[in-house]
């Protein structure tokens, strides 16, 4: 057992030491945490205050009205304040909760939406008459903006209404509409802003010249959206979608990612070792089995550490939102025991490819049947955790390789399995990899000692066989 | 004598390749054995059976009197034929390692691997990375790693491949100093003259069969030419009537010498005072049997073989270059 622990940590330290792992694996997590802190600092940062005039050619003679109005600061506001209210009543209750209950995050919320949302433009719509030279409108877009920045005479945008933008021409039924041409450079926002308010106020020149009342139509065609509620035998609760499609999703590729991330190692060192013709010195001091079952703990510990990582990182988000009560600590006891047995499953076979060949480029052959079992679960993600009852889950969640992670997709969706089929896929999981790293620790034994032609799969169990 | 390796009737095949043929073999505790034969004689496949590396197909071993060299692998110190480290690895880690496999525990492994590294004039190594030294260098670690746990049986494949003059004699030096501590030694070669300057036992192997196992003083003995080195002091001096002399069978030139074969009841110390006193020499010699001769002899049957054949053995014996099967 010694010698396993000896083989493991070499493994390890040989795997986690290196700049690929301190790189790939450490630097991801490093950058998420850095743009989480920086994403903040930098929507604090308010966008510059607009102001200036938009010029209108309005033979009409009905939009300008509508059009002032929409752009007048009160409205702006008005339409900002609503937009904030949306947002906030769009927000999770798992993270409004919280949100509410302390009145940093809550001032931090606030000063979010009010950032993204930006100041209050102060817009000053300049009638132009009917006929008026619609080049020489749009000459003062061109000229740069002055080096105290954009003023009340710095023209933004001209605006040019069609003569039947309200009133169809004669025998015809056709509508026009408007052209707006605006300054280089900007701000988005208004552009969409203008368009709303054409839109706004073209809508309610023509509803009054049909005779309707613009008011009561958007009363009437108005009904809002309630949110879906979930009703169990614990209570109801608001219907979490997001999280719903999230929580599976993430248990599963925390699960992919460090069974590949620590598979993957173990067949570049097993690889290695032979390439390198070190394994027959190990061979000397350590009995192929030893040497397999080092190898592979010592990258259990290494895909254990990047689970940890990443599930941790996962955990102090929702720590820091308050929100830790979504995840049922059970479900992190099976993401833990399934983890080992999928390690198991894959490490074995890693081992045993990394055993019968001379380098990593004869590996490709061998491995992509293995990458396609892996894949399997990650392809068939969306219409699992839809319907996590169906036939299909039910099978796949007691067939290993695939039965660790579509178990875990099951217990993670919204319709859970009961415990007894949970414990079930652990037992055919455990057989499993038994089954497994006995094939594996044949193939091994033989593989690590033969040079020259690539092995093919009929090489692999041949081998096993002969062993 | 406690035996340190017995092998009995050891066979072991590769589809349809007979590696090893029913090979039976005794290695005395403290012997130092050399194992000779040409490349693909089947010497590394026995050495492997005899560590557990590979298993038998049919046939019994001993290692260290355990049935399994598994049950004693921390006594047994292997240096492979196909030689590696971990390339990135720095060498004291290494060396720690292997130490530690071999189960040498401790606070003190470091220790002792600063002193077989100051032993080996490797000391300012101990920090670079195995990569960075050169073969002679590594093989020098690679024997470290070997003897580190001072193993009751050391076990070399091919100890001296690759290794220029002066380091082949740092590591006969090397393995002369085990010998001496006690280990027993058991190293195979296709350089006969590496056995011969190292051996008290020669074991050959030809074609996965042991073709002979005798001390060095016996193969001496029972291989003994029967012929002198005789060189003259006066290069131009009457060396023919040395044919005529009692004792002497036929004179052959040898280079710038003459090789004089003596008749099969005669004995050097009666045939050489007459020699000497016929001809002035500057040199008289008797010549010993070499082991690349008693190989030839052995594996071609005498002198029927065809003289091709015999060249082509002596070729792969010397140059390393494999026998081909027949």
């Amino acid at each position: 057992m010694k010698k396993i622990l000896h083989v493991a940590g070499r493994e390890f330290m040989a795997t986690v030491t290196t700049k690929g792992f301190v790189f790939g694996i450490l630097i991801a997590p490093a950058l998420i945490g850095l743009l989480i802190f920086l994403v903040p600092r930098y929507l604090t940062k308010a966008p510059p205050k607009v102001e200036g005039q938009v010029a209108v050619i309005d033979p009409t003679g009905a939009v300008v009205e509508g059009l002032a109005a929409y752009l007048t600061p009160e409205r702006f506001a008005e339409r900002r304040a609503k937009t904030k209210r949306d947002i906030e009543e769009a927000t999770p209750a798992a993270l409004r909760g919280p949100a509410a209950a302390s009145p940093d995050a809550q001032a931090a919320m606030k000063q979010s939406i009010e950032t993204a949302l930006g100041s209050v433009p102060r817009l000053h719509v300049v009638v132009l008459p009917g006929g008026s030279d619609q080049e020489a409108a749009k000459e003062p877009l061109k000229l740069p903006l002055p080096d105290r920045g954009a003023g009340p005479d710095t023209r933004l945008a001209v605006i040019i209404v069609d003569a039947d933008a309200v009133r169809p021409a004669d025998g015809t039924e056709a509508f026009g509409t408007y052209q707006l041409f605006v300054r280089d450079k900007l701000d988005d926002r208004l552009v969409d802003d203008l368009h709303a308010a054409m839109r706004e106020a073209i809508v309610a020149s023509r509803l009054q010249v049909a005779g309707f009342d613009a008011g009561r139509i958007t009363v009437l065609t108005s009904v809002p959206r309630p949110d879906s509620r979930t009703v169990t035998a614990g209570g109801e609760r608001k219907t979490n979608k997001e999280l719903n499609i999230i929580l599976p999703a993430a248990f599963m590729i925390l699960l992919l990612v460090s069974v590949m991330t620590s598979g993957q190692y173990l067949l570049t060192s097993t690889v290695e070792e032979k390439s390198n013709r070190v394994v027959e010195v190990l061979l000397s001091a350590v009995s192929p089995m030893e040497l397999m079952t080092g190898k592979i703990l010592g990258q259990m510990a290494v895909g254990l550490l990047v689970l940890v990582l990443y599930a941790g990182l996962g955990l102090l988000a929702l720590v820091s939102f308050a929100t830790l009560g979504l995840v049922d600590p059970f479900l992190l006891v099976f993401l833990l025991i399934f983890f080992v047995l999928a390690f198991f499953m894959f490490a074995s076979m890693m081992a045993a490819v990394g055993s019968a060949v001379n380098e990593m480029r004869e590996a490709q052959s061998l491995m992509t049947p293995i990458m396609m079992v892996l894949m399997v679960p990650w392809i068939l993600w969306m219409p699992l955790s839809r319907e996590p009852n169906s036939l299909l889950a039910i099978v796949l969640s007691f067939v290993p390789p695939f039965s660790s992670f579509v178990m875990l997709l099951r217990m993670t969706s919204v319709s859970p399995p009961p415990m007894w089929q949970a414990w079930v896929s652990v037992g055919i999981g455990a057989a499993g990899v038994y089954a497994t790293l006995w094939f594996a620790a044949k193939v091994f034994k033989v593989g690590l000692l033969m040079y020259g032609k690539p092995p093919t799969f009929g090489t692999l169990v041949r081998w096993a066989r002969m062993s | 004598m406690a035996h340190a390796i017995v092998l009995k009737n050891l066979t072991k095949t590769f589809g349809e390749t007979t590696a090893v043929s029913r090979l039976d073999l005794t290695v005395p505790t403290g012997a130092l054995y050399g194992v000779i034969g040409p490349n693909g004689a089947g010497k590394t496949t026995m050495i492997r059976m005899i560590l557990s590396i590979l298993f038998p197909d049919q046939g019994e071993l001993s290692v260290l009197g355990r049935p399994s060299a598994l049950e004693a692998k921390d006594r047994i110190g292997y240096l492979p034929e196909e030689r590696g480290l971990y390339r990135r690895m720095r060498v004291g880690d290494f060396l720690v390692y292997m130490a530690r496999l071999k189960g040498l525990d401790g606070q003190d492994v470091r220790g002792e691997v600063r002193k077989w590294l100051e032993r080996v004039d490797l000391l300012d190594c101990e920090h670079k990375r195995c990569q960075e030294l050169s073969k002679g260098m590594q093989q020098k670690v690679q024997l470290i790693a070997a003897v580190i746990h001072r193993p009751d049986l050391l076990i070399l494949d091919e100890p001296f491949s690759g290794l220029d003059p002066v380091n082949q004699r740092h590591m006969r030096d090397l393995v002369l100093q085990e010998h001496r501590r006690g280990a027993t030694i058991l190293f195979s070669t296709h350089i006969m003259t590496h056995a011969e300057q190292l051996c008290d036992h020669v074991v050959m192997i030809h074609r996965g069969e042991k073709v002979l196992d005798r001390s060095m003083a016996d193969i001496r003995d029972t291989f003994d030419p029967h012929r002198i080195l005789f060189d003259p002091l006066d290069p131009g001096s009457d060396v023919a009537k040395l044919r005529s002399l009692a004792g002497v069978m036929s004179v052959a030139s040898d280079g710038p010498a003459w090789d004089v074969a003596l008749d099969p009841s005669a004995s050097a110390a009666d045939v050489i005072p007459r020699l000497v006193a016929a001809v002035t020499p500057s040199r008289v010699e008797i010549r010993r049997p070499t082991l690349e001769d008693v190989f030839v002899s052995i594996v071609s049957g005498g002198a029927a073989a065809a003289a091709d054949d015999n060249a082509r053995l002596r070729a792969a014996l010397r140059d390393g270059g494999s026998e081909v099967r027949r």
